[in-house]
């Protein structure tokens, strides 16, 4: 499924140089960037506006070519068709066919992965339920909401049962539910062994799903790691307890204290927003 | 696998033609200008007139709208896609740009065949109903059809050896030592040609000429031969001329038909299908009746020579041919455009391809330029002298004429409208040259730029 070391992706001084009509160098969007992505990781590639995440992105997606340096996708360059073939991509806008419905944009982008006969029904009937579409199958794409939209562009990535899933902003304009269950796909996807490499704002989001991140500016990777490693401070400790009686409590706030010379921080552990959103409404008696 | 994915372009390609209107609105648009032009535009009145009319500007409506429906389509099959970033989800798929470029292509030819057949539809209807609709007797109306509603071969009178002739008549001139001084014998039998010619065709009062053909080998199958010629007087007025023309080659099976006609004005000849079963040549000649001194000058140019029209093939058969060569131009149209449409934007696109018709639709200047050597003729004095950059133009005009001579040369509509066979020469020709060449060098580039082209 991978390549013989094991890696997916594979840049070594990755370099993207956009020029103006005379050539001249305009801008450097990637400015010699090393990055290694193994099999079976999500990858997150976080970075304010313009600090060339995107152009990373295209450059693996054989978009753009890369000014200098070397990258290699599934051990191959990026524009090789074979590659494309073991590969889903979910852009950050929905750039569908508006005239075509669901299921027939599906069976266009199946046709150009060369899926035919019964293999492509089982793939874009099972893919329409996966992502929730099945009361919307037939109508046109340019009457779907933005989060449809996105479920179809999520749906046409896993058409070819990708090794390599590459996804711009996947929860972009995602309600907290379907958020949810993209994220919870994306890791069944992991799982499965498939690589995922993806590109969001959404650091909440990054944060739950991805194994590994790194952060770009500037078109410089300054940090790479795993997400544990980069949020773990080894100087604190977080404590669950059982609220104990006042004087307890303080007894014991004294002690430590005393003992570390610092004064511990105590407030009550709370739910995430998402949590409190999605049980109140999977609990709604409208809720099918 | 290739074909699948050229397929599912094309496919796209037209249903986005149907869903988004453009098809429905060109097929009214098409029924309305082919129904409607004949309508608006007035004939002579008569209904070989009327039957000219449809057939030309409903021929030249239909191609001129769907080259520039082809070329629009063309230019934004691929600029349009890539400026929307539709693109991105279909070049992250594993097909060649090629197939992409390919399956564009199928994709407006689809359109175009159906759009071309619709016309062929309109235009055979409207021809058989106005002709069998109208009040002419029916006569009139049996030789209209005979000659719009079937296609002819067109032959050309044999000509004699110029140059044997011309040859023999030097020789006498030399023996005889009446060549004039400081004549080389080359500019004398080019003198002689034309003095010879000028004879030929020049036909005095109770004068006369004699055209012959060579037969064709098919049969006319019931149908009428028909003699288009014209005469030219050498007078300003245009006073009619008395004629007899002498059909067959010896008396028992000659014929005679009077005719008046005004000098300058083209005139058309049934001659029945009696003439085609005679000998391998046959005889068409010309006698003036009239005593009046007024000289008829027949033109030497060859396309002002009497031609015989003889039955070919069905007015449908030679239509479909002729669609079948603007359906090559309009292959050429949408490669150019899809082309235009790889590298640049939309507008631009449209823009630069528009400046190609353009430049193509002046191949008559072009022509004229390239020929003749200069920009314009002088009205008085010699031509002026040419600069380097005149030169340099010049040479420019001499490329662009030779690109565009398959293109101008390749043109079925006079013939359609004049019920001259669209010939299976012709239809190999434009599937050659503008199928085979043009728009595979257009495509060549179109996909060279298309494979370089970063989508950022």
């Amino acid at each position: 499924m991978g390549t013989q070391n094991g890696l997916v992706i594979e840049a070594r001084k990755l370099t993207k140089i956009f020029r103006d009509f005379w050539h001249r160098p305009k801008v450097t969007a990637v400015h010699g960037i090393d990055l290694e992505i193994r099999q079976g990781e999500i990858f997150g590639l976080l970075g304010p506006n313009g600090s060339g995440k995107s152009t990373t992105l295209k450059m693996i997606l054989g978009l753009l070519h890369p000014s200098s340096g070397d990258l290699t996708v599934l051990g191959k360059p990026p524009h090789d068709v074979a590659v494309k073939a073991r590969m889903g991509f979910m852009p950050e806008e929905s750039y569908l066919y508006k005239y075509l419905t669901a299921v027939e944009i599906l069976n266009f982008y199946a046709n150009l992965y060369g899926l035919s006969g019964s293999l492509k029904k089982e793939r874009v009937e099972g893919l329409i339920t996966q992502v929730g579409l099945t009361a919307a199958r037939n109508r046109p794409i340019g009457e779907f909401s933005k989060g449809m939209a996105r479920r179809v562009g999520l749906a046409q990535c896993l058409l070819n049962d990708p090794d390599l899933i590459l996804l711009d902003e996947p929860t972009s304009g995602l309600d907290p539910i379907a958020c949810r269950e993209v994220k919870d796909l994306l890791l069944g996807l992991a799982k499965r062994g498939k690589t995922i490499l993806i590109c969001s704002h959404h650091l909440a989001d990054m944060q739950d799903i991805c194994d590994r991140v790194a952060i770009l500016l500037n078109g410089d990777i300054c940090t790479q790691g795993t997400v544990q490693d980069l949020l773990i401070n080894p100087d604190t400790l977080r404590l669950s307890l059982p609220a104990p009686p006042r004087e307890t409590l303080s007894a014991i706030l004294d002690y430590i204290e005393q003992e570390t010379g610092r004064r511990p921080v105590v407030d009550h552990t709370g739910r995430t927003l998402e949590s409190v959103f999605i049980e109140t409404v999977t609990r709604h008696p409208s809720t099918p | 696998m290739m074909l699948i994915r050229t397929t599912a372009i094309a496919w796209l390609t037209v249903r986005e033609a149907v869903r988004s209107k453009l098809l429905l609105s060109l097929t009214s648009l098409l029924v309305a200008g082919l129904v409607g032009l004949p309508l608006l535009i007035s004939s002579d009145h008569t209904l070989a007139g009327k039957i000219q009319i449809i057939l030309t500007y409903t021929t030249t409506f239909a191609t001129t709208v769907l080259s520039l429906t082809t070329l629009w389509i063309g230019c934004g099959g691929v600029s349009a896609e890539i400026q929307d970033r539709r693109f991105y989800l279909v070049i992250t798929k594993p097909l060649h740009r090629y197939e992409l470029w390919l399956g564009k292509w199928m994709g407006i030819m689809v359109l175009n065949v159906a759009l071309l057949a619709l016309t062929g539809l309109i235009i055979s209807t409207m021809a058989h109903y106005t002709i069998q609709s109208a009040q002419e007797p029916l006569k009139e109306k049996r030789h209209v059809s005979e000659q719009f509603l079937l296609a002819h071969q067109i032959l050309r009178p044999l000509t004699p050896d110029w140059s044997k002739i011309t040859v023999e008549a030097t020789q006498r001139l030399v023996q005889s030592g009446r060549i004039p001084e400081k004549m080389t014998t080359e500019a004398l039998q080019k003198k002689l040609i034309e003095e010879l010619k000028i004879q030929r065709f020049t036909i005095p009062p109770k004068g006369g000429v004699l055209f012959s053909f060579q037969r064709p080998a098919a049969e006319t199958l019931g149908h009428d031969l028909i003699l288009n010629y014209r005469f030219d007087s050498t007078r300003p007025e245009r006073t009619p001329v008395a004629a007899s023309w002498v059909m067959g080659n010896t008396p028992a099976h000659q014929f005679h038909i009077g005719v008046t006609n005004y000098p300058g004005v083209p005139a058309t000849l049934a001659l029945g299908d009696d003439v085609s079963a005679a000998t391998n040549i046959l005889t068409v000649a010309y006698q003036r009746l009239d005593d009046d001194n007024q000289a008829t000058l027949m033109l030497a140019d060859q396309t002002q020579e009497p031609e015989l029209l003889v039955p070919y093939g069905s007015f449908e058969m030679n239509l479909m041919r002729g669609l079948f060569v603007i359906l090559c131009r309009l292959a050429f149209l949408a490669a150019l455009g899809l082309t235009a449409g790889c590298l640049l934007s939309t507008p631009v696109a449209v823009f630069v391809a528009f400046f190609i018709i353009i430049l193509m639709a002046s191949s008559g200047y072009v022509e004229f330029v390239a020929t003749s050597g200069v920009f314009y003729v002088p009205h008085e004095g010699p031509a002026p002298v040419q600069t380097w950059l005149d030169k340099m133009i010049l040479s420019l005009f001499h490329f662009f004429h030779g690109i565009t001579l398959p293109l101008t040369r390749l043109d079925p509509v006079p013939l359609i409208a004049t019920g001259r066979v669209v010939s299976l020469e012709m239809t190999l020709q434009a599937l050659g040259w503008l199928v085979g060449l043009y728009s595979t060098i257009a495509a060549v580039i179109g996909i060279t730029l298309f494979n370089r082209r970063e989508l950022g």
